[in-house]
């Protein structure tokens, strides 16, 4: 994966921008991570392995699995550099409720935080519950500033992990990190595709419909309690649908003549937008959840669709065809102020705005005709191609914390669910089981 | 939001204009949907749909969004760690005690779905095969109809006209390059342009109705443009369920 920056310099461009930063500016925040944030050097000691750590599934110990997925919790929330100890020198000699004499060699070495823990369960009875410690050491204040003890059934080793590796996140940036979230898709059984939910880290997954055909997009709710998404009722119309993931019931959202795709609900949760070719071609609606009023805010001959808002609520990227092939455009969450934002290629498509406001991810059709990933300031000004190579890229949906894109991406037909960092390094592949898995969507932090 | 000044907006529509040859290629448009039939064929799609059922449904939950979920929330590393019960066998998010909202996370298989759903499938071929119904195939990015597409639009037309109670439904389908979204656009421009030349035809449009299914269900799934252009297609089908 090579990371090609395309700086995209435009005169009129840049005046029409002007305005717009003069206008809206609030979408667009500082980001935490700043381009000079350092990340903090964390060693991970060792999750050591106590009496009963067998796993049910026999291979590797359940405290080695902890810290396998810990590893790379903490390398995926790119706030933290792990570093490897022993080749600094660093020999850890006990693993105890007391930091090792050997923490602070490796503080003189540069590293931050070391953390460290045991895991089994009690008599080693296999009913009993595994238990799992863990600890934190600081560098700056040379003592243990911080500990959890997790509690449960051998079945969520790996949440125990996740949830460490949040308080981590937590503790050195004050938000609640991305380990324990969840992505949704659309997995191929059969001729059918149906929704499924996973860990961020493509594993546990969960199938949420069996309706025997096509449920396409799902998108989440900002409390992390529903889906919607599309189905096909009968094949032969398409409605929007809600469903509770606790309980698997569902609710009809919308149901008219017409395609009725891409449904996306505000981040406070009070609006649904969506595009509907019910009163002609694709247009879109916003729907009020709370009194069900729906109010049309596109008016065209061509096909608008593919809304994604940004994180204040206040405006809204889109898909439209309206000046030929698609293109992305914004607008105020009303309807008003539409603006076209992407000028560069002839087709652009499947916009996903970060919950920080400071990107555009979307579908970019390259010159070679390849369909890969981009990304664009809000105000035009700077964009990128995120990837590179043969897949025909879909779908990209942000992690909560902005620094994380997950999308699909077909070769051969085929597709397999990806993440990649916002800056395009660290491609790697989540989903390795199914045939033929779409459409992610990156949960909310809770 | 501050209204746009009124000097700028000649700059404004300048990068407007100077934008739109970036499109060097415009999808082809065909004569596009007449908006008298659209209205025509929304009426009758709202008059089956019955009062009530026009637009949104009422029922479902509201889904604004109260603030932070506390039963999942961290609780912040602590010198003299209390423990924590994670839930479950489910893999949620959530600690004992908490709402556990991804806790089911499981389908409610309706495990004859998937067999109900191909028997009518099956069924819709076997009286459009019966039927003699031929399929319009189209070129990349384009939804306009072609003269081989028009002869068998032309056939078609004469079977739905002596068979004046049969329902035709009419997909439109994509080949799997481009986003699947947009795609699903761009079959409903396809299965639309079937549809009203099959109007101009003679067929009454209450007849007809259409369905996208964008690049989801190809029919073909090599990845050689021959299979590409066979995936580009309005199917006409004889519709033999609801």
């Amino acid at each position: 994966m090579t990371f090609r920056a395309v700086v995209f310099v435009s005169l009129c461009v840049s005046i029409g921008i002007a305005w717009i930063i003069e206008s809206g500016a609030a979408d667009v925040f500082l980001e935490a991570t700043r381009p000079d944030f350092q990340k903090i050097p964390l060693g991970i000691a060792g999750i050591e392995n106590m009496g009963g750590s067998e796993s049910p599934e026999g291979r590797v110990k359940l405290g080695t699995r902890i810290e396998d997925v810990l590893k790379a919790d903490v390398r995926r929330s790119l706030v933290f550099t792990l570093v490897d100890l022993p080749s600094l020198g660093i020999k850890v000699s006990h693993l105890g409720a007391e930091p090792d004499a050997s923490f602070k060699q490796a503080a003189e070495n540069g590293v931050s935080v070391i953390v460290w823990g045991k895991a089994g369960i009690k008599g080693g009875n296999k009913d009993a519950d595994l238990s799992m410690d863990g600890y934190v050491y600081d560098a700056g204040n040379n003592e243990v500033v911080g500990g959890k003890r997790y509690i449960g059934s051998t079945s969520v080793a790996r949440l125990m992990a996740h949830r460490f590796a949040d308080e981590l996140v937590f503790r050195y940036t004050g938000e609640p990190g991305i380990a324990r979230t969840k992505i949704a898709y659309v997995s191929e059984l059969g001729t059918a595709r149906e929704l499924f939910v996973m860990d961020y880290d493509g594993y546990d997954p969960r199938q949420l419909t069996a309706d025997g055909f096509l449920n396409l997009m799902p998108r989440w709710s900002p409390d992390r309690r529903f889906l919607v998404f599309t189905t096909y009722r009968n094949r032969n119309t398409q409605d929007i649908d809600m469903i509770e993931l606790a309980t698997g019931k569902r609710w009809t959202l919308v149901t008219q003549g017409g395609l009725n795709i891409t449904p996306a609900l505000s981040p406070d949760g009070k609006a649904l937008a969506y595009s509907s070719s019910h009163e002609g071609n694709a247009e879109l609606y916003r729907l009020d959840t709370h009194t069900k009023a729906v109010q049309r805010l596109t008016t065209n001959a061509a096909g608008d669709l593919s809304p994604s808002w940004s994180p204040s609520g206040r405006e809204l990227a889109f898909t439209s065809d309206r000046n030929g092939g698609p293109q992305i455009f914004l607008m105020s969450a009303d309807g008003s102020n539409v603006r076209r934002l992407t000028f560069d290629g002839d087709y652009n498509a499947a916009p996903a705005w970060s919950p920080r406001g400071n990107w555009i991810a979307y579908v970019c059709r390259t010159p070679k005709k390849e369909y890969k990933l981009c990304v664009i300031t809000p105000d035009g000004q700077k964009h990128l191609q995120l990837t590179t190579g043969l897949g025909v890229d879909d779908s990209p949906s942000w992690s909560p914390d902005g620094r994380h894109i997950v999308f699909s991406s077909a070769v051969d037909g085929k597709s397999q669910i990806y993440m990649i960092n916002a800056d395009g390094k660290d491609l790697e592949r989540i989903t390795f089981t199914g045939i033929h898995n779409s459409a992610p969507s990156w949960s909310p932090a809770s | 939001m501050k209204t746009l000044p009124a000097s700028c907006l000649p700059l404004i529509l300048g990068v407007i204009v100077l934008g739109i040859p970036a499109c060097s290629k415009k999808a082809v448009r065909s004569g596009g949907d007449s908006q008298a039939l659209q209205e025509e064929m929304a009426r009758g799609e709202r008059a089956k749909g019955g009062a009530g059922k026009e637009g949104a449904n009422s029922s479902f939950p509201d889904t604004s969004f109260s603030g932070r979920d506390d039963a999942n929330s961290l609780r912040g590393l602590d010198r003299n760690p209390s423990e924590e019960r994670l839930g479950g066998n489910a893999g949620n998010g959530g600690t004992s005690g908490g709402a556990g909202h991804t806790n089911a996370m499981i389908a409610k298989a309706d495990s004859g779905a998937a067999a109900r759903q191909l028997a009518e499938i099956r069924a819709e071929q076997v009286a459009s095969v019966a039927a003699g119904l031929r399929d319009v195939f189209f070129t990349y990015d384009s939804f306009s109809i072609t003269d081989e597409g028009r002869h068998a639009l032309s056939g078609n037309a004469e079977w739905a006209r002596s068979n004046p109670y049969a329902q035709l439904k009419i997909e439109g389908h994509c080949d799997e390059r481009g986003t699947s979204a947009y795609n699903l656009v761009l079959g409903e421009k396809r299965a639309k342009a079937v549809r009203n030349y099959l109007v101009e035809l003679g067929v009454v449009p209450t007849h007809l109705s259409v369905v996208s299914y964008g690049k989801e269900r190809p029919f073909c799934t090599e990845h050689t443009e021959s299979c590409y252009s066979q995936n580009r297609r309005g199917h006409l089908v004889v519709k033999t369920g609801k």
